[in-house]
């Protein structure tokens, strides 16, 4: 078989030698717990306090306004149930968007659960969601608006500047999942007006399992687990040290290298997806009418279906996604394009391709040629199939 | 070497099938079919549960192959689990897992092998494909062809079936030998995978109208027409049932037949089970077409016989038959499987026979 192409960098990543090498350290000689008050709980605590710097640097935000989680659906559940939780007394309502990551949607079904109000402002078919609309539905009995800044599924880019705003004169506190846009588009929380953004590691070559919110100094939050004191009650637990440092050191060079890095991305996602469309007029690329991150291509082929088109890439060894897998590893329909009102023949047919630092011209070539292959012959399958 | 999509439940027999084609040096592509959510199951199932997904995985995982679940829910839901309903509503008895054989497994599962360029399919059903026919199993305790009448006659060229020729102890020790003992010891599945509890009710209530008739109440008869008691709802009834039929009579007492026309349910002594005339629908064929005449071994349960009957008539896909000794509860919605010693002809899904004719006598068998 020729060699395997990696083209789910949206899932996740592989951990960079770079962060690697800054972690080991702390798996090793330097394991101190950082609430001690040792010598090796002294060289651990800096290492966290200057790993917690480094990130908030890299963010825009001061040190305190980091917290540590274990991923992005922790930073996600926290962010929207630790501000409503806080608010919900005098602001009942959590106002959100049905293309949302699943760690936002079902955090917000929790609200709803514990007696709140959730409304979900509806998006266009390029997956946008209008700041207008966003305005008004956060009303003046709403705690928190959340809206994802770059969709992982389609890509699409949210004008998390305007959101953020609506949510302001309105009186409501502004959440964004940032995971995706973390090393895709500039951030910079004190531009912004953004109250809470959650990232994670494992999207930029960290390890899966460190993750962080940005919650800004004053923002309300109520802790989701109760123990010790670490990072200010915010977030009890020991530190989990090498993963914060590592995940420093990972933001630290995706940042660094964002622009160089997207402007590479872009060339091959846009010479890949043309090269398709070009073999494959009825092809349909979703959220291509609005701003995109650079690495997601999401793409669907009218007679064909997803998984047999996954389960054939795979064969072949071309790894790609489609809709969100569930806990036994099967597809299940999208419900971003379903919001999107993708038709039916579509939806279930999409294929996402995310690009990353593996991506290189030799794999996007060798895609654009397998791809419209495998195409062609669902097709035919399909043509022949009785259902 | 051929690639060979293998269907892999998770269980020690389709393990043990993928094990022995990678052996044997096919190209093998592990595949676990999804047909029900695997939100409210109970834990401790042998298949179908998220487990043993993740045992299929595992396996294939030390057999160095790819594996995949396949999203097979809404076709499993509408041609497997909404017929298994509609039957029960009709007053008759269900087999899904022949519809799941005939739809899912070999329509629905070898379109996807057509999709990633595998000429061949497999399964770990105990039965045997000998030049292009379907044999029942090696193991006459553990064989599957009862439920394998359905599959279409050109899916018999591409099958595989590579435990068909062990015994259950030869299977299981052939796991501990092929490296996968973690599924070796693994139970029996023996429910219907999407009535784990084995509450049949359960499920056809939460799929029917609250007002069904299947689910009202209706008379108990004798076949005199004498009513002597009421139920709580044919589709809680099957042919030859005797539990929860009232008491004081002479001889025990067993459901002989049901009207769903009328929502009587009638029951009477064990020889008024007995018939020999059988009648199915929905006929398919594994071999040439027979002649009214022939001669043929007729098993009309799983776990029961196979005995003589004659083919009386053949009709596109009706089929009548008659058992030359009378067989007990000829049960509707069971299947009729036909054989010529171990081959499998063809088989049906039995209907009702009106009682009128099931008072004729039947021509000489």
């Amino acid at each position: 078989m020729p060699e395997p192409i990696y083209l789910d960098h949206s899932a996740t990543t592989p951990v960079r030698p770079e962060v690697l090498g800054a972690m080991l350290p702390f798996f090793g000689p330097r394991f101190g717990n950082p609430s001690s008050t040792h010598r090796w709980g002294r060289e651990a605590r800096v290492a966290l306090d200057e790993a917690r710097e480094r990130l908030a640097r890299a963010l825009g935000a001061t040190a305190d306004e980091v917290c540590f989680t274990s991923g992005g659906t922790e930073a996600d559940n926290l962010a929207v149930l630790g501000a409503w939780r806080a608010l919900r007394d005098g602001r009942p309502a959590v106002v959100s968007t049905p293309i949302e990551h699943k760690a936002v949607l079902a955090a917000v079904e929790r609200v709803e659960a514990e007696g709140g109000i959730a409304r979900l402002v509806d998006v266009d078919a390029q997956a946008r969601v209008d700041p207008a609309a966003f305005a008004a539905a956060l009303g003046d009995d709403s705690a928190l608006g959340s809206v994802m800044w770059v969709n992982n599924e389609v890509g699409v880019i949210q004008d998390i500047a305007a959101l953020g705003a609506a949510a302001r004169e309105h009186g409501a506190l502004f959440h964004t999942d940032g995971v995706q846009a973390l090393g895709k588009v500039a951030i910079d929380v004190r531009a912004l007006p953004v109250d809470y953004l959650s990232v994670s590691g494992h999207k930029v070559g960290a390890p899966k399992g460190i993750g962080a919110l940005f919650i800004r100094r004053g923002a309300p939050i109520m802790p989701l687990m109760h123990g010790g004191s670490q990072d200010r009650g915010r977030r009890p637990g020991t530190e989990n040290v090498a993963m914060a440092v590592g995940f420093a050191r990972a933001v630290e060079l995706a940042v660094a290298e964002r622009e160089a890095e997207c402007a590479r991305l872009e060339a091959l996602r846009d010479h890949l997806e043309q090269a398709l469309l070009a073999r494959i007029p009825d092809a349909v690329v979703h959220g291509r009418g609005a701003p995109r991150a650079a690495h997601v291509l999401n793409i669907s082929v009218p007679g064909t279906d997803s998984e047999s088109m996954l389960m054939a890439l795979d064969l072949q060894g071309v790894a790609c996604s489609a809709g969100s897998a569930c806990q036994s590893g099967s597809i299940d329909p999208s419900h971003v394009l379903s919001a999107m009102r993708v038709p039916h023949e579509l939806a279930v047919a999409s294929i996402r391709m995310s690009l990353g630092a593996m991506s290189t011209e030799a794999h996007v070539a060798r895609v654009a040629e397998l791809f419209p292959a495998l195409i062609a012959k669902a097709r035919r399958l399909s043509g022949l199939s009785t259902r | 070497m051929a690639r060979v999509l293998v269907a892999m439940s998770g269980g020690v027999d389709s393990s043990v099938a993928a094990a022995l084609l990678v052996e044997q040096g096919y190209d093998v592509v592990g595949a676990t079919m999804k047909l029900t959510c695997h939100g409210d199951e109970l834990p401790d199932r042998p298949c179908c549960s998220l487990d043993s997904v993740n045992d299929a995985r595992r396996v294939c995982d030390q057999l160095g192959v790819p594996h995949y679940v396949l999203n097979l829910e809404q076709s499993f839901g509408r041609d497997v689990v909404d017929d298994f309903v509609r039957e029960y509503a009709r007053g008759r008895t269900p087999i899904p897992c022949v519809r799941c054989n005939t739809f899912t497994k070999f329509r629905d599962l070898v379109a996807r092998a057509d999709a990633i360029d595998a000429p061949l399919v497999a399964t770990g059903h105990y039965a045997r494909v000998i030049d292009g026919r379907l044999h029942r199993g090696a193991d006459a305790k553990k064989d599957q062809s009862y439920f394998l009448w359905g599959l279409r006659r050109a899916v018999l060229d591409r099958l595989l079936l590579p435990v068909g020729g062990l015994s259950k102890p030869e299977t299981r020790q052939r796991a501990e030998s092929l490296g996968i003992g973690l599924v070796a010891g693994k139970a029996e599945s023996q429910d219907i995978c999407f009535v784990p509890d084995g509450d049949h009710v359960r499920v056809v209530a939460a799929r029917l109208a609250p007002g069904d008739p299947a689910l009202q109440p209706g008379p108990l008869l004798l076949s005199s027409g004498r009513q002597v008691g009421s139920h709580e709802g044919f589709a809680r009834y099957t042919v030859g049932q005797r539990r929860g039929l009232p008491g004081g009579f002479p001889e025990p007492m067993f459901v002989v037949d049901i009207d769903p026309a009328t929502r009587a349910i009638v029951i009477g002594p064990r020889h008024e089970l007995m018939g020999r005339l059988i009648v199915a629908g929905e006929a398919n064929w594994l071999a040439d077409l027979p002649t009214p005449g022939t001669r043929v071994l007729a098993q009309i349960r799983h776990r029961g016989e196979a005995t003589p009957a004659t083919v009386i008539e053949v009709d596109g896909d009706r089929i009548e038959l008659a058992f030359a000794e009378p067989a007990s509860a000829i049960t509707p919605g069971q299947s009729v499987v036909l054989y010529d010693g171990d081959q499998v002809l063809g088989g049906g899904v039995i209907d009702r026979v009106p009682a009128s004719r099931r008072a004729l006598p039947v021509a000489a068998a």
